[in-house]
């Protein structure tokens, strides 16, 4: 079981002077377990990319694989909802789809539908409210009435009480402050580590690729411009800088410190490692 | 959604994209007016021939014209129906199962119809050629002789600007929340009762917020910006006639006229 794209293409409006394409020719493979960053400029077709991953988007050529289910350009496919229930896919800003009286009756809205029993959903929501760490008190308000961040954990929260296989989430970070940001990733993080999902993100932020995921997709002009481990992609700045990405502030400091003659090797994991290898070269030069 | 065609704007250069939307609005009023003259086919035809000349000057494509009637479908055909079951004058046709359909049941139907056909052909003509804001503009100068006996003729325009500049915003956003709400396994297409009322319920609550929220959010920019209706504000883009939109007011005049003269001798 993975996640492959074969040749998929897609247009919007066609057949209109509004025709635009999104998606050409995309190839790819994603390894599940794994937690993988797709980034790109605005308009470069990441958000298409990932809402055909749970059927939203059908393409317009070509073959997607997911999780057992083949969707196919040109044929209707089967088993729409189901494939639904197994990859969570979280909207950007998912505070606007909020819409029941209560947090615990909105987060139960999707196990409800995927044919859990009223009591199962309760558990399962009360569950998701732990894991993105929404207190007991929060259960019977009104979504409306809370603040921005909480809004946002409650969508992510209803997503994951269907317990998704796979998790898409699209830009889940923007807008947050950097504590929530931080609580965030962590969150996506121990999903992906101690709960074996797979986890793709839509990002802009590089630190969040460079600190949290294991591979990135690069997506420019509707293709995939580059799809490799996170290590390869931040070892040789050029790369980003020739995407006009700004590598993260460690990369940058390392190269700094490359051009000013220390000798430093190039795969670093976090700043300890960096400190340890800046100490060793003072010590030494 | 995304291929809603009626009344939507088409960026093209041409001369009737050019054209003044004064100009342009007035003639399409002087022609829908000269469609309710019943002048026969021979009327219709000229119409048709008039507005054809429009629609290439214009360079937009029959198809894409053709293509916005579809939403009329459904009531041109529930209209030959209702014709055939209620005129019984004329010839009869034909008979299916003791029920017999006349001849003018048709042609009543066909007329209507042409007559339908004809409104949507010119309205396009004028939605797709003219920027939605160009044409509040005309609006509001054509309704500026109003404003003496209590029309608010700019807040009238600006509501109609405001409308029209929210309706691409509100179905981009209907489809986002469809998509998030079918991503939490939302059917909108079966279910039981209960299950639809719950599917839409979870598209309109949002809607409605948002909505609220985007309105606020509008009126509260606006004022930033020191807007107050009925205060006098100046224009960034004046409109100008210029010849070829006095020669459109004229030929549309004409036709209206001709309309006129045409039903009188039939």
């Amino acid at each position: 079981m993975s996640i492959t794209f074969e040749k998929v293409s897609h247009i919007y409006s066609d057949g209109t002077p509004y025709r635009f394409v999104a998606l050409s020719d995309v190839d790819l493979d994603i390894i599940e377990g794994q937690m993988t960053a797709i980034v790109g400029q605005t308009g470069s077709g990441k958000s298409t990319l990932v809402q055909h991953l749970n059927g939203l988007l059908l393409p317009a050529s070509g073959k997607i694989n997911v999780l057992d289910h083949v969707i196919e350009a040109g044929s209707h496919p089967k088993g729409l909802k189901s494939l639904r229930g197994k990859v969570g896919l979280v909207f950007q800003f998912p505070e606007y789809q909020l819409f029941e009286e209560t947090v615990l009756k909105d987060i139960a809205f999707g196990p409800k539908n995927f044919g859990f029993t009223e009591k199962e959903a309760i558990e399962k929501a009360r569950h998701a409210m732990k894991l993105v760490s929404l207190g007991k008190e929060f259960e019977e308000k009104s979504p409306l009435e809370l603040s921005g961040g909480q809004k946002r954990r409650v969508a992510i929260a209803g997503i994951l009480a269907m317990d998704p296989q796979v998790l898409v989430l699209d830009e889940p970070t923007a807008g947050l402050d950097p504590q929530g940001t931080i609580q965030m990733m962590e969150l996506f993080r121990e999903l992906n580590q101690k709960h074996h999902k797979t986890v793709l993100i839509v990002t802009h932020d590089m630190e969040q690729v460079f600190n949290y995921c294991d591979r990135v997709i690069v997506m420019a002009k509707g293709s995939v411009h580059t799809h490799t481990t996170c290590e390869e992609f931040f070892r040789d700045s050029s790369l980003c800088n020739s995407l006009a990405i700004l590598p993260p502030a460690l990369i940058r400091m390392k190269d700094a410190l490359k051009e000013k003659g220390f000798t430093i090797k190039d795969e670093m994991e976090d700043i300890h490692e960096l400190s340890k290898e800046i100490a060793r070269e003072v010590k030494h030069g | 959604m995304g291929n809603f065609t009626l009344g939507r704007y088409i960026p093209l250069d041409s001369p009737i994209h050019r054209m003044d939307p004064r100009a342009k609005i007035m003639a399409m009023l002087f022609v829908l007016i000269a469609i309710f003259f019943p002048a026969g086919w021979i009327g219709y035809g000229i119409i048709f021939v008039a507005v054809s000349i429009v629609i290439l000057l214009g360079k937009l494509s029959f198809t894409y014209i053709l293509k916005s009637m579809k939403p009329m479908m459904f009531m041109m055909f529930f209209l030959l129906i209702m014709n055939c079951l209620v005129l019984k004058t004329g010839e009869p046709l034909f008979t299916i199962y003791s029920f017999t359909v006349y001849s003018d049941a048709v042609f009543q139907t066909l007329y209507i119809v042409v007559r339908l056909l004809l409104m949507i052909m010119i309205t396009t003509c004028l939605t797709a050629t003219t920027k939605p804001l160009d044409m509040t503009l005309g609006i509001e100068d054509l309704l500026k002789p109003f404003t003496k006996i209590g029309v608010p003729a700019h807040e009238i325009a600006m509501l109609i600007s405001i409308a029209l500049r929210f309706i691409p915003d509100l179905i981009d956003e209907t489809t986002r929340i469809i998509k998030a709400q079918e991503s939490r396994g939302v059917d909108l297409k079966e279910g039981k009762m209960k299950e639809r009322i719950m599917a839409i319920l979870s598209l309109i609550v949002p809607l409605f917020v948002s909505a609220f929220q985007r309105a606020e959010d509008l009126a509260n920019a606006m004022e930033a910006r020191g807007y107050a209706p009925g205060e006098e504000r100046t224009r960034y883009k004046v409109l100008k006639m210029e010849m070829r939109d006095w020669i459109l007011l004229f030929c549309a005049f004409l036709l209206l006229v001709g309309m006129i003269v045409l039903s009188r001798f039939k």
